[in-house]
């Protein structure tokens, strides 16, 4: 199975430096499991991917793009060339406008199937499809089964990308594709004006507007109306085990009594 | 969102006293309106507790008078709003598509109809676009619902196009998804069908602006609203007004896109090997439970989540990783069931998020207790093996 792993150029979280986003470090570990995979960087410049090739990536080709340039097209020309079975990418970039289109983007452009969320990938049951588990709320997963190509995007709860290994990374090749990308007319972009980030006050669930500090905290520890709702002091333990299952079912947490439905 | 704008003026002009020879203005009426003014003696007085030989104050009473609402004087006796507002024709439609996770509008889906609510302004309505049926869309905020007909299981392609067909079909203005993995998905599915640019992340709404973080949280942009926003969680206030009308639009139902999904099965969760801030139903011991072999028990047997607070983790007789509360984890779960634990402040805060509280504990003035939706005051040793007990009672019954 041929794996196309999307890199892009990141920033760490805390000292703001360019690094491999934690993601693609992890997709880098599904692909590894998958075939053998090649690296995709579309940039200006591509020392700040080069972490990928000691986290387990023999390869990287690199199109050299302006900064600021769109690189879906490029992308989707070079993928077209190479058609790969499968093509991993991280959630969302974070050096441009981080919208997280380009994994949709390049599946239209390649007629691929998007699966998000992904924590594991293994080869399907007959050839030319691909299994995948993907995360979803509340600890919950989902094993979907779908034809090949596919795009897929790495949810954090993957496994943990492998340790950087210095001789690999001597070793790894970041091979420069020179790409005539044909000029497609650009999607109407959204004319913004941009300023330094202020971050703003969360909003405070259930604290009323203009209340006192007091109310803000009783918001913040959940001490609500719903107080004092139900106090039983000193039951028998059996009727307080049978009014901790009631109310449990009540709120639809505990399955009910086998036998009931 | 803003201050109204006050018109001193006006103001001046409305607390004139007719009739005088020459001007005169009643300046302390002009007061009424703001913030009640407070009597520190007669709060005194009122906390004063009798019969005491010394001073005893009781501070619970206020001595305040009851905050009554000032009726504004700029429009007296406003007629009373309709119980359910009608909007019979708008002059365009914004849309919103609420994860309904379980069914339910989960409080993301209804911040939707806040922002969605700001974008439409007066003339504009609001409609839902929901997969299935949902009674309280209408006091949520959403002036007409469709409901989008898809293949039933795993079709986001379907639904996506679903979206796009409506969107030219009642030429939407916005359509406003949630910031999740499943409403991101959509929306991204839909941005790239219709071929339009996505405003993601909107972190403010305003009727003129839309404002989202850029380049890893580097920069703002602030544009006009787009037509395809994602919203993120708790960046617009709810819908607060009277409830709407939520009349049905019929839509024509589009031509679902072949898929390449093949089948998706879901998984639920095992409980034991859930993290944490992930679980839904949390089971957890403090210091009142010594037995913890039986805490595990109660806690398998139940289907939840083991957690602690900090006293049994510093203690060593639970894993780190359990820990509840402001220096352990902060939960999002559904259902948190607290045995032995009297609910310091640090440990209710990792305990805000959560819905239901079900607390067992000795002590009857305990936080804990007064935060539970039910409460039961008894020793959690004797309680949890009357739990194991009751559901192998129930079992043995079936059998």
């Amino acid at each position: 199975m041929k794996v196309a792993v999307l890199l892009s150029a990141g920033r760490h979280p805390v000292s703001g430096r360019g690094a491999l986003p934690r993601l693609e470090a992890q997709a880098i570990r599904l692909a590894a499991a998958l075939g053998s995979a090649r690296g995709l960087h579309a940039g200006p410049d591509a020392d700040v991917v080069a972490e990928a090739l000691g986290r387990g990536l023999s390869q990287i080709d690199h199109v050299a793009l302006a900064a600021g340039a769109d690189p879906v097209p490029a992308l989707a020309a070079v993928l077209r060339a190479a058609a790969p079975d499968v093509v991993l990418a991280g959630r969302r970039g974070q050096g441009g406008d981080d919208t997280g289109l380009v994994p949709y983007a390049l599946a239209r452009a390649l007629g691929a199937t998007v699966i998000p969320d992904v924590v594991a990938a293994r080869p399907g049951s007959e050839p030319g499809v691909i299994e995948v588990e993907q995360a979803l709320p509340k600890g919950a997963a989902r094993r979907v089964v779908a034809r090949l190509p596919v795009v897929l995007t790495v949810h954090p709860a993957a496994p943990e990308p492998s340790a950087f290994a210095f001789g690999q990374a001597r070793r790894g090749r970041i091979e420069r594709l020179d790409v005539a990308a044909p000029a497609e007319p650009a999607a109407a972009a959204i004319a913004v004006a941009e300023k330094s980030y202020r971050p703003r006050p969360k909003m405070m669930r259930g604290a009323p507007a203009g209340g006192s500090a007091a109310d803000r905290l009783k918001a913040a520890t959940g001490g609500g109306e719903a107080a004092q709702a139900n106090v039983m002091v000193s039951p028998e333990p059996r009727e307080a085990a049978r009014a901790i299952l009631a109310y449990l079912r009540q709120i639809g947490v505990l399955a009910p009594p086998p036998g009931a439905g | 969102m803003t201050r109204a704008r006050r018109d001193p003026r006006a103001e001046r002009a409305a607390a004139a006293l007719p009739g005088a020879a020459r001007a005169r203005f009643d300046l302390f009426a002009r007061c009424a309106g703001g913030r009640p003014r407070r009597d520190p003696r007669m709060e005194a007085a009122a906390q004063r507790v009798d019969g005491a030989a010394r001073l005893r104050l009781d501070r619970a009473q206020t001595g305040r008078p009851a905050a009554a609402p000032a009726p504004s004087r700029a429009e007296p006796a406003a007629p009373p709003a309709p119980k359910t507002i009608v909007m019979a024709a708008p002059a365009f439609l914004v849309a919103v598509v609420p994860d309904l996770a379980a069914g339910r509008l989960s409080p993301h889906d209804r911040q939707l109809f806040g922002a969605a609510r700001t974008l439409a302004g007066a003339d504009g309505g609001v409609i839902a676009l929901a997969g299935a049926e949902g009674a309280e869309l209408g006091p949520a905020g959403a002036d007409r619902t469709a409901r989008l007909a898809g293949p039933e299981g795993y079709a986001p392609d379907a639904r996506a196009a679903a979206i796009a067909s409506t969107m030219a079909a009642l030429n939407l203005r916005h359509v406003i998804f949630p910031e999740t993995p499943d409403g991101g998905d959509l929306a991204r599915r839909v941005a790239v069908l219709a071929g339009e640019p996505l405003f993601a992340d909107v972190e403010m709404v305003s009727a003129a602006a839309l404002m989202r973080p850029a380049q890893g949280r580097r920069v703002e942009q602030r544009a006009a609203p787009a037509r395809l926003i994602t919203l993120a969680a708790d960046a617009v206030a709810p819908y607060a007004g009277a409830p709407r009308e939520a009349r049905d639009e019929p839509l024509e139902p589009s031509a679902a896109p072949a898929s390449a999904i093949l089948a998706a099965e879901r998984i639920p969760a095992d409980p034991a090997r859930t993290p944490l801030a992930l679980a839904d139903f949390v089971v957890s011991a403090g210091n009142g439970v010594t037995d913890l072999e039986t805490f595990r028990a109660v806690a398998a047997a139940l289907g939840g989540t083991p957690g602690a607070s900090r006293v049994l983790c510093d203690a060593g007789l639970m894993p780190r990783e359990a820990q509840v509360g402001a220096s352990g984890t902060v939960l999002s779960a559904t259902c948190y069931l607290a045995l032995g634990i009297a609910g310091a402040p640090q440990h209710l805060q990792g305990v805000a998020g959560c819905e239901h509280v079900v607390a067992v504990n000795t002590d009857l003035h305990a936080a804990m207790i007064e935060r539970a939706g039910l409460a039961i005051v008894q020793d959690a040793q004797v309680v949890m093996p009357a739990l194991i007990e009751e559901l192998a009672r129930e079992r043995g019954a079936f059998a």
